[in-house]
């Protein structure tokens, strides 16, 4: 199916409500979000995982359309709950993924020689992060990622995963803690 | 600090492209599909053309597979199935049994008729440009040409409610370009007495 360029700029509620009966609408929220979500997955899991994890994502999304909150125009903290779900569910791929980035100083999906200048700088920065990122929780890693890499809100970060906004500050908190010792260890730490 | 460090990690990563996205796209629309034989149209709208005799089309996006038949429901309510784009004439007559006058014109994809063909009952045919899509949603809602007619279910329905005596129904569909998108339909109401002129095709965007 192709959706036309122009199509009108409906806000996400009003797509979702109007796909319950007109379902081919609903790949309208996909053109709209899917590019970053898939970077934000791609950057967590990698290329490979990226696009099954999308392809869930959207089809979770369209399965549960019909108990979508309409009084939220903005789609993205539900998707990205969705997605934070599914990228649970391969956190050996997410850990894989870090631990390879140590060993070789390459994420899989970075762009080559995007960064020659201060090539070496990122990669003594990156490093630590990644060995930082692996020994955080799963549930603190996702509060962080949402908020360092999807740029969701706090709030936005409450609502994709069902948590007391109290509960997503003490999450970031102690991941920013755990990030600033790791990165202190290896004097990059500001 | 330690946040805005972390944002630029991997940055570089760009967002996806159509193709990074084709396999996961193709498997949403066919899980989409999977509980419904017949694939439903979204009512797409979209602001057509620029400048003089600007046509406001609401674009239907058809996927049905079944050939095309006008049924009526019994609040007078008119379905139209379509499939392939083929004999024009005999959908105008099914529509016109039916109690519609209409004047069918199926197009090669990508291509438009040059307008203006008639005159229309409202703005929504030769009228002025739309300014944005508030206005474009707010005339989709009002005008009488676009509540004639809307798309749903694989289908089209044709409300003739919204049709006053001897009004045409003005429906120009263009073939779909793939295999996904069977037609687009441009739809409006000409005024009672004005003469709807042949379609003379041109590509869209012209």
């Amino acid at each position: 199916m192709t959706i036309p360029r122009e199509v009108v700029e409906l806000d996400d509620a009003t797509l979702i409500e109007s796909s319950l009966n007109e379902p081919e609408v609903f790949a309208v929220l996909f053109d709209r979000h899917a590019p970053q979500l898939h970077r934000y997955v791609t950057r967590r899991l990698g290329s490979s995982e990226a696009e099954d994890v999308v392809a869930d994502t959207f089809l979770a999304a369209f399965q549960r359309r019909g108990h979508y909150d309409r009084g939220r125009p903005d789609a993205r903290p539900w998707l990205y709950g969705i997605a934070s779900n599914l990228i649970g569910k391969r956190r050996r791929a997410e850990t894989n993924l870090y631990r390879a980035y140590i060993r070789s100083g390459v994420h899989p999906a970075e762009i080559p020689g995007g960064q020659v200048e201060n090539g070496i700088n990122t990669l003594a920065v990156n490093r630590p992060l990644a060995q930082a990122l692996l020994r955080l929780t799963r549930a603190d890693r996702d509060v962080l990622l949402l908020v360092a890499w999807a740029e969701l809100s706090y709030q936005e970060v409450a609502d994709a995963l069902s948590i007391p906004l109290g509960t997503v500050a003490s999450r970031l908190n102690r991941a920013r803690l755990q990030i600033r010792q790791t990165l202190e260890q290896e004097g990059h730490a500001e | 600090m330690t946040m805005d460090t972390l944002k630029t990690m991997w940055e570089s990563i760009p967002p996806a492209t159509p193709e990074d996205l084709a396999g996961a796209r193709r498997r949403l629309l066919d899980g989409m599909h999977a509980r419904r034989r017949v694939v439903t149209v979204p009512r797409l709208l979209v602001a057509a053309g620029v400048a003089a005799a600007v046509a406001v089309t609401p674009l239907f996006v058809g996927t049905g597979t079944s050939a095309y038949a006008v049924s009526r429901s019994p609040d007078g309510t008119l379905t139209v199935t379509l499939s392939g784009l083929r004999d024009p004439e005999g959908l105008e007559a099914e529509l016109g049994k039916a109690g519609v006058k209409a004047d069918v014109t199926f197009l090669e994809p990508g291509m438009r008729c040059v307008a203006p063909r008639f005159v229309g009952v409202d703005e929504s045919y030769g009228g002025p440009p739309v300014d944005g899509p508030d206005e474009l949603r707010e005339q989709v809602r009002t005008v009488r040409s676009f509540k004639a007619i809307r798309a749903s279910s694989g289908t089209f329905q044709i409300y003739p409610e919204y049709i006053k005596p001897h009004e045409t129904l003005v429906l120009e569909f263009s073939d779909g370009e793939n295999a996904q998108v069977l037609w687009r339909l441009g739809s409006w109401l000409a005024k009672a007495g004005s003469p709807v002129k042949p379609c003379t095709p041109v590509a869209m965007g012209n």
